[in-house]
């Protein structure tokens, strides 16, 4: 805005070009009398152009300060251009001391001041100067214009509110005035100083003053001329001084400052002063000052470093480096004491990392050297902690400035070679080199004690220091290392592979498990699991080498210790089997590792469980499993210790911990639990009941394989997901709501595999199931069973039953002792014993193995199955009034174990089927009610049509002598005609 | 861009009409000019001449010796004007010699290098006049420039007053 107001008469002025000027120049000599005197001095000043404002401003930037404030003598025009405020607060800017924030404070502090006042007196004025502190430069136009250019009165000038200008202005000349003091004291200072510089008078005083000129202005606007007419004043005579000076002993900066400290701080003071010096020749002058400085930083050093050889810690180097760090922050002498550091040269730290090597075992490492390495370090380094502190003036930036050197020089000088021997030799022992020696790093970085008040945060400084040494090995270890572990797991299943391929020959296949209490069982494995899993890695024995006792040792044809059961007595069978079942796990776990007990809890667990699942063990392994998830786990524990680098670095590892646990998925679900299950499935299908000769043992063996192979997903299942908890969820490796992470994507996946796999198997499972109750039914199920009447006469049997029918409560079976003598048992018969033995058995061995819902499925399928079969089964049958009784102790037999799978909609099938049993025992002579039974819909609940019911009661023994009887209630017309 | 080969010579009118011809590369160390080819393409210029209505042909003849002279220096960036690093660079001696014409001709050679916009040359002429102001007196400097003095010898004074401190010792 100014410049506009100095363009516009500056134009005018500028027309002198043309002629104008000679009148304008016509005013100047004013003394002379004579026209002619006039006219020649107008020709002569005609004949010269004049230079537009802008040019005539460009020239007063190239002149030095003194020429600059003469110029501003010559007329009102020239003074405003000249003390134009931007001019000056620019040479303050360059010497980095005028602050704007400052200046817009105490700008609008002035405003609100004066807004105030305005206020009280309530004026309209007031509105309009709110608009003030926006305009912006309105600070150089108020200070620019401020005593002459209120005459302007052009446009701008309305902008400006008049009070606010005058209070501006009044404010203006009490400052002027303070400023005049403070000048003249400062005149006079710089006088005395001049005097006493040569005559040796009391200088101390004003030359502080002098040395803090520099951080003592203030930035106001509209007075950064008089501020830097301060620094002028104050700075100039020394800095023209030292520019003429031929020695080094001349400048006046070393004669009136004697000590090294005062004399540096003013050669800094110089040095930023010279910044805002850009007048002709400025270059050389700089130079000059430069140059000065060198010769005077170069003592400096020398009296620092002669103070270095004595070890003068609190005398001349403590001196010296304060000495430095005034002068220009002291590089030179830090660097210096870095060079030098006798921790460099320092034997005792310098230690051989190939100890870490050849003191261990072949293609082995032990960390105890590098230990030991860093343990001497750390105490090193702290001792200098308290020596850097003692010595400098900013003991932080010194002391992680060694920190630095110390990496650099001695521990990247310890590891590297290290790294690249280990990488050669082996790379297991690479990886626990990488990872442990930077956990050992890590440890250095965060054990060191920093000076105090160093204001660098440490955790950060150390994890930049340790990203420094591992970056150049951490790509390579990090793919290392999953190679490392991919290679190891696939290694693990293919072993397995070939071992069962080995052993497949003459394992005889062994399907008797323990299915009580299988849930406890798991938990508790789960639970030893979990302990484990959560313990640092370290305290793991090398993972691979996990003493769980092979699994392949343990499956030498077993002696079977069940005796065949459930052949002759009727009585449950899963109570025989149950009852030899400890022993046998006893014997076995025992057997595989005679010498050595079980290292750990797990392991010993591990073992059991093992034999117990001995049946699948053709399948997959549960111990394979496990041992791959130690594997995993002692990876995942490895790069989880660079994750705390953060940034790219950290990330990288993070990525890597997710690759590593999808890896282990990948191996233990597609290559090791799906070959299972699917082996598993195709035994299953190919399973013929008519094929096989055992049927004695209470189980199908294809899908009690199985149930036990589900069971061991389920096991691994939970396994990995306590991994998951535990190892990347746990230490937020892995964000368990973000649904696009690869862990948690391949853990869904793995799971999802796994219910497949599990629902494929039970489906077929189901088939297989079925096919053997049919088989059961078709080759066990006497014909006199339910039809005793072929030995005795119908009528005559089971006097003592009222055969009221529509009472169930009444026909329970009798106990089975009563009946013992009797020829004819009561109880249910033995073919639905071992039906309703085999379907339990087996919907038992599930429960805790899958989730409830597919469990729930399973049964319903199977009940209703079963119902089918049954209901098959009786429409083969014949059943005389007497085999009645144990038709409906069957199916009764069916009802209450139908009952415990707790399925309604299950069990009105099996009631229905039970209320249906009952139309046998009636008697032949009832036909008319036996004919109403069929008709009543409602008694089979909807299950039975009457139709259906119609077919049932064909298969009485005695059918055709009660059809006619029995059709002609039914259909009814004859017995109302009758 | 056009396939002709571009226009190696153009012409430069001086406001008496004076014709001289000069190197393109030459006469672009003038942004006014090398704008104005830029504009109106190369054909425009082939054959006319580029009135420089502003200039006199003397003047002109000094400007065209001086862009000849420097017409392999590194094209100034036109940003960071406010660089001091600029301002602090000295004349050097051709540019020296160059300047030593009487006042009104070095007035001429500014002016013509403002309105031609050649930065460096104007920078030179301003230092120039910049060394002729030092160490002058403020009667002096009124006359160098042709400047009225409209202060009262107080305020005269009171201002020397103020930049006491300025002063040399």
């Amino acid at each position: 805005m100014s410049n506009n107001a100095i363009r516009r008469t500056g134009t005018g002025f500028g027309s002198g070009i043309g002629g104008g000027g000679g009148i304008n120049g016509g005013g100047v000599p004013r003394h002379s009398t004579s026209i002619l005197a006039t006219l020649q001095a107008t020709t002569m000043i005609d004949t010269k152009p004049v230079l537009p404002a802008e040019i005539l401003v460009a020239i007063l930037e190239y002149l030095p300060v003194p020429d600059l404030l003469r110029f501003a003598r010559t007329s009102r025009r020239m003074r405003e251009m000249v003390y134009d405020d931007t001019r000056w607060v620019a040479r303050l800017k360059s010497m980095g001391v005028w602050d704007e924030t400052e200046a817009r404070k105490r700008f609008e502090d002035a405003v609100r001041r004066r807004r105030q006042m305005s206020a009280s007196a309530g004026t309209a004025a007031a509105g309009r100067g709110g608009g003030t502190p926006t305009s912006p430069g309105g600070a150089g136009a108020a200070t620019g214009g401020g005593r002459g250019a209120v005459s302007q009165a052009n446009r701008e000038s309305l902008l400006f509110d008049a009070g606010l200008e005058e209070e501006r202005r009044q404010q203006q000349a009490i400052q002027l005035e303070q400023q005049r003091q403070a000048m003249a004291e400062m005149r006079d200072g710089f006088e005395t100083l001049k005097v006493g510089g040569g005559s040796g008078q009391d200088p101390i005083r004003d030359a502080d003053a002098l040395l803090q000129v520099i951080k003592n202005v203030k930035s106001v606007r509209g007075h950064a001329r008089e501020e830097y007419g301060k620094i002028y004043g104050a700075l100039a005579p020394f800095y023209f001084d030292l520019v003429k000076a031929k020695s080094h002993t001349d400048p006046l900066v070393f004669k009136v400052f004697r000590e090294p400290d005062r004399q540096a701080m003013m050669l800094a003071n110089l040095q930023t002063f010279a910044k805002s010096d850009w007048a002709d020749g400025s270059q050389q002058r700089r130079e000059k000052l430069d140059g000065m400085i060198d010769i005077f930083e170069s003592a400096v050093l020398r009296e620092f470093e002669q103070g270095y050889e004595f070890w003068d810690v609190d005398g001349r180097m403590n001196k010296y480096a304060h000495v430095l760090h005034i002068l220009n922050g002291s590089t030179a002498g830090v660097d210096l004491f870095i060079q030098k550091h006798p921790l460099f040269s320092d034997r005792e730290v310098l230690a051989n990392s190939m100890e870490c090597v050849n003191q261990a075992m072949a293609d082995s490492i032990t960390l105890e050297p590098s230990r030991r390495f860093f343990e001497v370090l750390t105490q090193k380094v702290n001792e200098q902690s308290g020596i850097i502190e003692r010595i400098f003036p900013n003991p932080g930036k010194v002391f992680w400035h060694l920190i630095d050197k110390i990496r650099e020089d001695i521990i990247v000088e310890y590891v590297t070679p290290l790294f690249d021997e280990t990488h050669e030799r082996s790379i297991p022992s690479y990886l626990r080199a990488v990872s442990g020696i930077f956990e050992q790093t890590m440890l250095f970085l965060r054990t060191l004690t920093p000076p105090k008040g160093s204001g660098v945060d440490q955790e950060a400084q150390a994890k930049e220091i340790a990203l420094k040494i591992f970056e150049p090995h951490l790509d390579l270890y990090l793919q290392d290392e999953i190679d490392d572990f991919t290679a190891q797991a696939e290694k693990e299943v293919e072993e397995w592979d070939k071992k069962l391929s080995e052993q497949d020959a003459h394992a005889e296949s062994f399907y008797m498990a323990s299915f009580t209490n299988r849930q406890a069982d798991k938990r508790d494995f789960l639970t030893s699991f979990k302990k484990v899993v959560m313990m640092p890695v370290t305290v793991l024995p090398t993972s691979f080498s996990l003493p769980l006792g092979s699994p392949f040792a343990s499956s030498k044809p077993a002696p079977n210790p069940v005796a065949p059961s459930g052949t002759l007595t009727p009585g449950p069978q899963a109570s025989c089997s149950q009852s030899p079942a400890p022993g046998a796990t006893v014997d076995r776990s025992g057997s595989p590792m005679p010498g050595k007990a079980p290292t750990d809890e797990l392991a010993a667990k591990a073992a059991l469980m093992t034999s117990r699942l001995e049946g699948i063990k053709s399948l997959f392994s549960i111990e394979v499993a496990l041992s791959l998830v130690h594997g995993a786990k002692a990876s995942l524990g490895r790069v989880a210790q660079f994750i705390q680098l953060g940034g790219q670095a950290g990330g990288e590892a993070r990525e890597q911990c997710e690759a590593i646990f999808v890896v282990l998925l990948r191996i233990l679900g597609n290559k090791h639990v799906k070959p299972g299950f699917d082996l598993a499935v195709t035994h299953l299908s190919q399973y013929n009941p008519r094929e096989v000769n055992e049927h004695e043992k209470g189980g199908v063996a294809p899908l009690v394989t199985f149930i036990e192979l589900v069971n061991v997903g389920d096991l691994i299942s939970q396994m990995i997901d306590v991994f998951y908890e535990q190892q990347l969820a746990g230490p937020k490796i892995v964000d368990r709501n973000d649904f696009l992470d690869p862990a948690g994507l391949a853990k869904k996946k793995f799971e999802q595999m796994l219910d497949e796999s599990v629902a494929a198997g039970l489906n077929k499972g189901i088939d297989v199931l079925m096919d053997e109750v049919e088989y059961v039914c078709a080759t066990t199920q006497l014909p006199t069973d339910y039809n005793p009447g072929g030995i005795t006469a119908p009528d005559s049997i089971i006097p003592g039953i009222p055969n009221i029918p529509g009472i169930p409560g009444t026909e329970k079976p009798a106990p089975k002792t009563q009946q013992q003598a009797v020829d004819i048992d009561l109880g249910p018969s033995k073919t639905a014993l071992r039906v309703r033995d085999l379907v339990s058995s087996h919907t038992s061995m599930l429960v805790g193995s899958t989730e409830k819902s597919m469990l729930d499925v399973f049964n319903g399928e199977v009940g209703l199955r079963l119902f089918t079969a049954v209901c098959k089964h009786l429409k083969r049958q014949r059943i005389s009034t007497e085999g009645a009784m144990k038709l409906i102790a069957d199916m009764t037999l069916y009802y209450d174990y139908i009952r415990t799978l707790k399925n309604q909609d299950l069990l009105a099938y099996f009631k229905a089927l039970r209320e249906l049993s009952q139309i046998y025992l009636i008697d032949a002579k009832h036909a008319k009610e036996m004919a109403t039974i069929i008709a009543d819909g409602d008694r089979f609940g909807g299950i039975f049509r009457a139709e259906e019911v119609y077919e049932y009661a064909e298969r009485r023994a005695d059918w055709y002598q009660v059809r006619k009887d029995v059709e002609r209630a039914m259909y009814g017309l004859e017995c109302s005609i009758m | 861009m056009t396939t002709e080969k571009p226009v190696e010579k153009v012409i430069l009118a001086s406001n008496e009409g004076t014709k001289i011809t000069v190197d393109r590369e030459v006469a672009c160390r003038s942004v006014l000019i090398k704008n104005l080819i830029d504009d109106l393409g190369d054909e425009a210029v082939a054959n006319d001449a580029i009135p420089l209505m502003n200039v006199n042909s003397a003047v002109l003849n000094k400007v065209v010796e001086w862009c000849e002279h420097h017409r392999n220096d590194v094209a100034q960036s036109g940003d960071d004007e406010n660089d001091n690093r600029k301002k602090t660079t000295d004349i050097d001696e051709w540019d020296q010699k160059f300047m030593q014409v009487d006042q009104e001709m070095l007035f001429e050679i500014i002016l013509a290098a403002n309105y031609m916009d050649i930065k460096a040359l104007l920078d030179v002429g301003c230092k120039t006049v910049a060394n002729m102001i030092k160490g002058k007196s403020p009667e002096e400097i009124r006359k160098t420039f042709n400047i009225t003095n409209d202060f009262t010898p107080e305020e005269e004074e009171q201002i020397r007053r103020e930049n006491e401190w300025a002063e040399d010792r």
